[in-house]
């Protein structure tokens, strides 16, 4: 199925490319996906969700956190991670927040409080529930597939995005990566859903594309 | 005559999934475009009587291309189809001028209703 892939050099890294009908087809379907998730953050903040375009891209686990490209290596992050599996499809999905995101989310929820470590972790976990929830399953209706969803963990508070991945236990060496990088219209609110498939995962998921491309 | 019918999307995939849709007895001149720009230019050179209009894309977005359409008073009848399906999306779109916004995945049935809707085509 990967026949097609080629080579290239991007900002040093040796990313590898999917054939282009496909990557396109990918980031169509995670658009439509995206877009359920941004529908459903945007009624619990009430507020206007800037739709993402989606990255979609086959690489190296090592070359993750280079490629991420709305979080940059020094920025203070913290993160969920969920695993999910279905229809010989695994993988698992981070939600990123910028530290600097938790006052004006705090605001759009109406808390008042002093944000506390606990306070950001129960936003962070709320938030990710709702966001990988429906973005997954907006991405398996379209491929007539189910997932299942492992339990959410926190996979770091107020770290850097290597320390992070470093965290994350899944060790696959290579990965269809989908990046949804998420703004809050007029606030100071950046979020990174990464939606990461197994190499194992990819003939189903090819074939079931190219059903749609026929 | 065959209507100029215009399909904006950045997906190629998306774009055939419109093609798909339309009613086959519908007789259209399609032009394509896979960002605002080249949707602008198009549809001042007369080839978007009939636009469907994604609104996430590059270079200039749907809203933007929507804004562009009105300042310059193009005449061009715009149905957006879209994956962001936030009711503020839709609520702008409607300010912006479009005729009609329909949610991604496509449904071909929905389109072919609203193209019956507003008099564009009927099978």
């Amino acid at each position: 199925m990967t026949s097609e892939s080629t080579q290239r050099e991007v900002a040093g890294l040796s990313i590898e490319l999917l054939d282009e009908e496909l990557r396109d087809c990918y980031q169509e379907l995670s658009n439509v996906a995206v877009g359920r998730a941004a529908n459903l953050l945007a009624q619990l903040l009430k507020n206007y969700v800037i739709m993402p375009i989606p990255v979609v891209n086959l690489l190296e686990r090592a070359e993750l956190s280079m490629a991420l490209s709305s979080i940059q290596g020094a920025q203070s992050v913290s993160a969920v991670c969920q695993g999910f599996t279905g229809s010989k499809i695994s993988g698992e999905a981070l939600l990123i927040f910028n530290d600097a995101s938790f006052t004006d989310m705090a605001e759009l929820t109406h808390f008042n409080g002093e944000i506390t470590e606990q306070i950001e972790l129960e936003l962070l976990m709320d938030i990710a529930n709702i966001m990988i929830g429906a973005c997954l399953k907006g991405l398996a209706d379209q491929i007539d597939v189910r997932f299942s969803q492992g339990q959410p963990y926190l996979l770091g508070q107020h770290i850097n995005i290597q320390e992070l991945l470093k965290n994350n236990e899944a060790q696959w060496d290579r990965l269809l990566a989908i990046e949804l990088p998420y703004e809050l219209e007029g606030r100071n609110v950046n979020c990174d859903l990464l939606l990461l498939f197994t190499e194992n995962s990819l003939p189903v998921m090819h074939s079931k594309v190219s059903y749609l491309l026929e | 005559m065959a209507v100029p019918l215009l399909i904006v999307d950045d997906s190629s995939f998306a774009r055939k999934q419109v093609l798909r849709a339309l009613p086959k007895a519908w007789e259209v001149d399609v032009s394509q475009a896979s960002n605002g720009e080249e949707a602008l230019e198009l549809i001042a050179g007369g080839k978007g009587e009939i636009v469907f209009l994604d609104l996430t894309l590059p270079v200039m977005d749907g809203f933007e291309v929507l804004e562009a359409i009105r300042a310059r008073d193009l005449p061009a009848v715009v149905i957006v189809i879209s994956g962001d399906i936030q009711p503020e999306a839709e609520a702008r779109v409607r300010k912006l001028g479009a005729v009609a916004f329909i949610k991604k995945p496509l449904d071909p049935a929905e389109l072919s209703q609203v193209l019956s809707d507003f008099g564009i085509y009927s099978a």
